[in-house]
């Protein structure tokens, strides 16, 4: 890198500039030691937060009506849901597991059909066994929100 | 005949200076992109090593809450190990009939009334009931729902789960 200054003795009869190269290994070596820094504390990951209320305290209702129905999914450890309606309108389903996972697609379906005969339903519950693993309320969580914008967790 | 390779060889210049203003351009791109990725929260929202995070398709990490880690070994709360866990379960001495753990529910209260001082003196902080939960994915949802159950009695209802944005 180079450039040109005026050297400021302009009457003097020595040219008016001076061409100069600006020393860069200084500001290579901040610039190494401030990337190594960086690289060293900077997580990789991306993460991101899943909302989870719990029933009955979690989050307020957005209308003082209560809700036509109720659903409440119950996650089996044996990657079964059964899907439990209640209010003006009773089922209870079982879903069973496909090739030995849940299935969520089918789960997803569901839960879009009844979402599409009663408007109002805005939450469901999630009550999973006590040894269904995280990862898999995560998944299930996941699979409703897509038709149910709450999901609380229930259960104790 | 080609040329010979016992051929002299012409004298290398000696004042070899390197060429490094394409090297300062790489390393301001470098700097610009890991600062653009650094986090300025308050909150670093950072696993301890060997956790797992379970993976999800959600939105950003941008909360301020109190936060709670559960390994394989044990749950920390703020970074301070408060219960001892073995392989992601609690001993049975530290749970309550009602399903939450003694320890937990301890560090949990302290923390609360952590908050609740600050502001007491302080009317701008307002007393939240935000809980960050950081488990890894292997984890039984009893442990989760012990951990829960702690964070609900102590007045911390809105859970926040952490998790690996998927695509």
């Amino acid at each position: 890198m180079s450039g040109a200054v005026d050297s400021g003795q302009g009457g003097k009869g020595k040219g008016g500039s001076q061409d100069f190269d600006l020393n860069l290994a200084p500001i290579i070596d901040s610039f190494t030691v401030l990337i190594a820094f960086m690289l060293v504390s900077a997580s990789f990951l991306s993460i991101g937060i899943l909302d989870a209320g719990i029933s009955a305290a979690g989050v307020a209702p957005k209308s003082d009506a209560p809700p036509s129905v109720n659903l409440t999914v119950e996650v089996a450890s044996d990657h079964h849901f059964t899907l439990k309606l209640s209010g003006k309108s009773t089922a209870n389903v079982k879903l069973a597991g496909k090739e030995g996972k849940y299935d969520l697609e089918g789960l997803t379906e569901k839960v879009g059909g009844y979402r599409k005969q009663w408007t109002d339903l805005n939450a469901v519950t999630l009550v999973s066994e006590e040894a269904v693993q995280y990862k898999d309320v995560v998944q299930v969580m996941e699979a409703l929100r897509k038709n149910v914008p709450v999901v609380l967790l229930g259960g104790f | 005949m080609g040329k010979s390779f016992l051929k002299k060889r012409p004298a290398l210049n000696e004042e070899m200076s390197l060429q490094i203003t394409s090297m300062a351009d790489i390393f301001i791109i470098v700097l610009v992109f890991l600062l653009k990725g650094y986090s300025t929260g308050a909150i670093s929202v950072a696993p301890s090593a060997g956790l797992s995070l379970p993976k999800a398709v959600t939105q950003d990490a941008s909360v301020e809450a109190l936060k709670v880690e559960i390994t394989e070994t044990g749950v920390q709360v703020e970074g301070q190990h408060v219960a001892k866990l073995e392989q992601f379960r609690f001993e049975k001495a530290d749970l309550q009939s009602s399903g939450t753990s003694t320890t937990l529910g301890q560090a949990i209260s302290r923390q609360r009334e952590k908050q609740l001082l600050i502001a007491k003196s302080n009317t701008d902080v307002k007393v939240d009931s935000k809980i960050l939960i950081l488990a890894d994915q292997r984890a039984p949802y009893s442990t989760i729902k012990t951990v829960l159950a702690s964070a609900a009695v102590n007045g911390y209802t809105d859970f926040k789960l952490a998790v690996v944005k998927g695509d």
